[in-house]
């Protein structure tokens, strides 16, 4: 945190004259809404963490918080041995992980090669109209690009079978036939969130000196030798800052991309289900409390966990590209 | 001007059209001359714009295929399938969509209501906090940073979530739902926090408080007026996220209020929204065995849900890309 948050002369309020004391309790007045609101829609959902910990058993017509601290007994940590012995839950587990770590890596190696080549085009209207489209699929919801998948993979009338057929091979059941998801997750992953990142670091190579380019080009230096002793450097701290804020996601999944772009089908679980999708239909189809909300305890704490433990050893590595 | 932005000094000594900003940088005549501080060629330059050329064709043809299949004929599209060239083109299933009438109306204009209350009472509520926080006579800067930070860091989960939403503030099943949870982010908090900082000079608000302003009239007529390109910003993300939101209906709406459910729900939901819409249909035909264009309804009814974002993007484009780069990139 900056200085510039300290007031410059902190006085309790006995001390300021009347009118100061009045505006200074307009302005924590201003504040209010938004407290309540984070009071209401944050702090009480974090209480409800203790869910974790306890075996659920409601009592019909008693209240939450009754039920919750009254009526359920504590049990400790057998809620998360439970998640860890289940095999199902261990296998969405891995998959939350395995994901993640694909799309971390792709989401940063794809969008800084795009950069890169994008920043040298000489047309910069070209450049901006390249960002804008591969943007666009950033802002339609999951909803709509399982639709754009559908009409793809839909095994009546999608456009793959179509072209099998015309080919004269047998159409192919996508929706039950889950070896070619991973895939098609990955590849819409990188297809929604590539424009976005693409944009960060396009902008970040902007406030590159240029002057230092044209050093470069006087002293005859090539392509490479550029991209490797300007544009990549100076790129560290914003490729820091996405890799900490995605490690500090690494338990948690798109819930749109795993349950309504495979439009839910059953056949496709063991590659689509990720901990968001397991806590959904544990907590509305099994409505299994404790164990939905141990995995969510686990994710968000993970998740944490790690985002302080990542950003302590960039600090250690290199101090400029920490997010604190 | 002209000679400084279009051209390239040789000897080095450039007076370096690159500081000016990119508007002047680049007009018609300079589009084909070669920038000196790029190393492509002319060649390599038009062999990297071709490829992106098809990068950005590839990854526009999804969107493309669901607009073409939502224009072509029931017929063509049961028997050849969704395609790029349709074998005949029509716009029955939008006439079905617009007659059809009560449910996909009732779903549009909740989406449009949701959309704007949400936006409009998340920024009523944002925009003093953040005014508050960017005053230095402020005297718990600290306290609300903190409190404001952890739920960043920390979140109850879907359970407890649920759980306090639906028994303790009841809002299963009512529109609150759909809007209240997505009211706030600590991120736009900050953003505009940081925008009202820096570009409100201090000696204006000063300057007002001599002559006896109160902090909410200064924010209501110098800050906001001042900042409205950081307010927008958050407003339009606001509103794609509002429009684009089908999580909270999929969660706190049960299938028996469905005239609560926003657009893109009715899209989660399509086959049973397919079958009522059969019905509606009869009843108002009078006749009952009719089939509607169902396969191309669907395609049509989703191009109908991203068209308010097709048309408002170029618009918002500059919103959108300082909303997008704000706070991530690092000098």
């Amino acid at each position: 945190m900056d200085k510039n948050d300290q007031p410059v002369k902190k006085r309790k309020y006995g001390s300021l004259s009347s009118s100061a004391k009045k505006e200074r309790r307009q302005l924590d007045l201003m504040t209010l809404p938004t407290v309540i609101w984070y009071g209401l829609f944050c702090y009480l959902p974090l209480f409800g963490m203790v869910f974790a910990f306890k075996e659920f058993t409601p009592v019909p017509g008693k209240s939450l918080f009754t039920n919750l601290f009254v009526n359920s007994p504590w049990v400790g940590l057998k809620n998360f041995s439970y998640l860890f012995r289940n095999p199902l839950s261990r296998s969405v587990i891995l998959n939350t992980l395995t994901y993640n770590i694909i799309f971390l890596a792709a989401g940063i190696a794809i969008p800084v090669a795009l950069a890169i080549f994008l920043s040298e085009v000489h047309q910069k209207k070209f450049q901006g109209l390249v960002q804008m489209t591969l943007v666009l699929p950033y802002f339609i919801s999951w909803v709509i690009v399982g639709y754009c998948v559908y009409g793809f993979l839909s095994t009546d009338t999608g456009l793959f079978n179509s072209v099998l057929k015309y080919f004269g091979a047998d159409p192919v059941q996508w929706y039950q036939s889950p070896q070619y998801w991973r895939t098609i997750i990955i590849l819409l992953n990188i297809w929604k969130t590539s424009g976005y990142t693409l944009i960060i670091y396009l902008c970040s190579i902007t406030t590159i000196d240029r002057t230092l380019y044209e050093s470069a080009a006087l002293d005859g230096a090539s392509f490479m030798q550029r991209v490797r002793y300007i544009t990549i450097p100076h790129l560290r701290p914003t490729v820091a800052t996405l890799f900490i804020l995605g490690i500090g996601s690494l338990l948690s999944s798109d819930f749109g991309l795993f349950y309504q772009v495979p439009m839910d089908s059953g056949a496709l679980q063991d590659v689509t289900q990720t901990l968001d999708v397991y806590v959904y239909k544990s907590l509305m189809i099994n409505a299994n409390f404790s164990y939905s909300s141990a995995a969510a305890f686990l994710q968000s704490a993970v998740g944490c966990v790690l985002l302080i433990i990542s950003n302590l050893i960039i600090r250690r590595v290199d101090k400029n590209s920490a997010l604190v | 001007m002209k000679e400084i932005t279009t051209f390239t000094t040789p000897d080095g000594r450039s007076i370096d059209g690159s500081k000016l900003p990119e508007s002047l940088h680049f007009d018609k005549k300079s589009i084909f001359v070669k920038p000196e501080d790029s190393s492509f060629g002319k060649k390599t330059n038009i062999v990297v714009i071709i490829v992106f050329t098809l990068i950005v064709v590839v990854a526009f043809l999804p969107i493309l295929l669901v607009i073409i299949s939502s224009f072509s004929s029931e017929e063509s599209l049961t028997k050849y399938g969704y395609s790029f060239f349709p074998h005949e083109l029509s716009i029955e299933p939008y006439r079905y969509l617009f007659r059809s009438g009560g449910t996909l109306s009732r779903a549009f204009l909740n989406s449009v209501l949701i959309t704007a209350s949400g936006t409009l009472l998340g920024l009523a509520i944002m925009c003093p906090c953040a005014y508050a926080l960017s005053r230095k006579e402020f005297a718990h800067t600290k306290g609300l940073m903190i409190y404001l930070l952890i739920p960043m860091l920390f979140s109850g989960g879907l359970v407890s979530t649920y759980m306090v939403n639906t028994q303790i503030l009841h809002l299963k099943n009512t529109y609150l739902a759909l809007i209240l949870p997505g009211m706030c982010s600590t991120w736009y908090l900050m953003i505009m926090r940081n925008y009202f900082r820096t570009s409100v000079p201090d000696s204006l608000i000063e300057a007002g408080k001599l002559e006896g302003v109160t902090p909410f009239q200064s924010f209501w007529w110098i800050v906001m007026p001042i900042c409205r390109p950081v307010v927008m910003t958050v407003a339009v993300f606001q509103m794609f996220s509002y429009w684009n939101s089908w999580y909270p209906a999929l969660i706190y709406i049960d299938s028996n209020h469905r005239d609560l459910y926003p657009l893109q729900y009715v899209l989660v939901n399509i086959d049973r929204t397919v079958q009522s819409l059969t019905r509606e249909a009869a009843y108002t035909s009078g006749m009952m065995n009719i089939t509607l264009p169902t396969t191309a309804m669907r395609m049509a009814l989703v191009v109908v849900t991203i068209l308010p974002i097709m048309i408002l993007f170029p618009f918002f484009q500059r919103f959108l890309k300082t909303g997008l780069t704000i706070g991530a990139v690092k000098e």
